[in-house]
């Protein structure tokens, strides 16, 4: 079941002429996580606040195309700081603001607010003051708001930015379980190296189009090594002078290696 | 009493009311040396940072930058050593053109118009700025805005470079700048100090490691046999990156945790010629 549709969307932001999103058309599935990759500014966070109906609905700007939404989305900003609702005087209750504002009953809220903080490690952390909390901490605490309310459709921007490294890893086996759930999800993501393990589909974006949309595969072809977008594994084996096609991953190397 | 390290911190200790966030740390950086302070989230890293650019006092121990005792200075003064990068940089920038913002530090500090200049334009070419230069920082995405910040530090041209996490989020050929950048101000005798979780960029551009774990100085040694040790980073919070799980994976001589290294020992192994 598709959960969002863009339509040949160009997006232009209100301060600059040249338009961030330039006739970009992508469906996304219930259970399928796409990742969005491309140089800063290629058009990954734009498209996210696109699907999140946040631009031009808060950004301004103008907006050409059709998006279709058949679904309740929640959006992870790369600023999570700037995402904290100020109404809350601990992380129990930051992760309860969203639930709450659904006007759910508390039993509902109580019991999603639980499992969030669980799924993100972070029940220890519940009543602390969230403007006291580490880089880490906080993100964990945004993303946690989020699936709190168990949106249908998850965006995400660069959800691991602040994460320590065995953090990050958990996110991304925490991504595979909500997909595993059924909901849809779409994450702009510079850790490459994690993508073929996580992603569907990735979307390559190059000044605001879609440059190519493909399995993860796509990270370990020439064209992508040669704009920064393959993973590790991929531009040593290419840089070594070794054959194509190239392993995305150590496991891929390990099994291509004699 | 003999100050040679160019940062040095002494049995320092803080904590924010009751908690304890760092507990009896001790290291010194000396000029050139480049520096990786690492560690899960909330072991005390940022709390670290902000102890350097006095921002935040000891309760405990001493922070020296040169021969300053950091708790006796303002930080304005302390900018005459310290350039420092925020982990949330991006909401600290105010001028209404990245170019001046660059600029600010230097002009603070009573630097003349002629050499304002140099420093900003050096600084703006180093982390490729200057397409974005007259633009209005918060037109700009989060990690541009991150490293105009960066830039405004590097202006400084300080002897102590402190950054809180200065690659979230930006893509390969600017973490490249960054590193150059990074390893050139270290060439010129910058001690750096650099909070990541990106442990490859880590890898390509700092030499030692210090991890803390809960506020306590877990290490301090050479930072590429420390990335390719999966056992003792575990227990971190830490994961090897890629180029050191493949070097052991496949069993590549020397371990490389550099890409370009790590080319050169499959492509000797392979019998092909490397093309980095
Ligand atoms: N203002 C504060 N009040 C109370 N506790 C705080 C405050 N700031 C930080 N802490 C706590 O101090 C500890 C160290 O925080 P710090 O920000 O230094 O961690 P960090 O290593 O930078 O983590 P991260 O990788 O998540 O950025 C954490 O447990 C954090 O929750
Ligand atoms: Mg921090």
């Amino acid at each position: 079941m598709t959960r969002l549709a863009l339509e040949e969307v160009t997006f232009w932001y209100p301060a600059t002429r040249a338009p961030a999103l330039r006739e970009v058309s992508l469906e996304v599935a219930a259970g399928e996580i796409v990742a969005l990759v491309g140089k800063v500014g290629a058009g990954a966070s734009t498209l996210l606040l696109v699907a999140a109906d946040l631009a031009p609905r808060v950004t301004g700007g103008r907006l050409a195309g059709a998006v279709r939404r058949r679904a309740r989305s929640g959006i992870v900003l790369p600023t999570p700081w700037t995402q904290l609702s100020g109404m809350a005087f601990t992380v129990w209750d930051e992760v309860a603001f969203g639930p709450a504002n659904l006007g759910w009953p508390g039993h509902e809220i109580a019991r999603h607010v639980d499992h969030a903080l669980e799924r993100l490690e972070i029940v220890s952390l519940a009543a602390r003051d969230p403007i006291t909390l580490s880089g880490g901490e906080l993100q964990r605490v945004i993303v946690a708001g989020l699936l709190a309310m168990d949106p249908d459709l998850v965006l995400l921007d660069e959800p691991t930015a602040e994460l320590d490294p065995a953090g990050a890893r958990s996110m991304w086996r925490l991504l595979r379980l909500l997909a595993g759930e059924g909901k849809a999800i779409v994450v702009a993501t510079s850790e490459l190296d994690a993508v073929p393990d996580v992603a569907d589909r990735v979307v390559w974006l190059e000044a605001g189009a879609v440059r190519a949309i493909g399995t993860p595969q796509l990270l370990a072809e020439d064209a992508a090594c040669d704009d920064g977008l393959g993973t590790t594994v991929a531009r040593i084996w290419r840089a070594a002078g070794l054959a194509p096609p190239y392993p995305l991953t150590v496991a891929d190397a390990v099994q291509r290696w004699p | 009493m003999a100050v040679s390290a160019t940062l040095r911190l002494d049995g320092v200790g803080f904590s924010y009311g009751a908690e304890a966030a760092l507990r009896d740390v001790s290291f010194e950086v000396a000029a050139g040396e480049r520096v990786a302070l690492l560690g899960r989230n909330g072991a005390g890293k940022t709390t670290l940072v902000r102890l350097v650019a006095g921002l935040l006092h000891p309760d405990a121990g001493t922070v020296w930058v040169g021969g300053w005792d950091t708790g006796e200075r303002a930080p304005e003064e302390l900018a005459r050593r310290v350039g420092s990068l925020f982990q949330h940089a991006d909401q600290q920038l105010f001028a209404r053109t990245v170019r001046e913002d660059v600029g600010f530090g230097p002009r603070a500090l009573g630097f003349p118009v002629h050499e304002v200049r140099r420093r900003t334009e050096e600084a703006l070419d180093a982390l490729a700025l200057h397409a974005h230069a007259e633009q209005h920082p918060y037109d700009l995405p989060p990690a541009l805005r991150k490293l105009a910040a960066l830039a405004g530090a590097l202006a400084l041209e300080p002897m102590v470079l402190v950054l809180d996490e200065p690659t979230g989020g930006l893509d390969r050929g600017l973490r490249a700048h960054v590193a150059d950048a990074l390893r050139e101000h270290a060439e010129r005798g910058a001690a750096l100090l650099v909070v990541t979780h990106d442990l490859a960029f880590a890898a390509e551009t700092l030499d030692r490691g210090i991890v803390l774990d809960g506020g306590r100085l877990a290490c301090d040694e050479p930072l590429a046999p420390l990335l390719g040790s999966a056992e003792r980073l575990k227990p971190l919070g830490l994961v090897p990156p890629t180029v050191a799980a493949l070097s052991v994976a496949l069993d590549l001589s020397g371990r490389p945790v550099r890409e370009r290294d790590a080319a050169h020992a499959l492509a000797r192994v392979a019998g092909g010629g490397p093309g980095l």
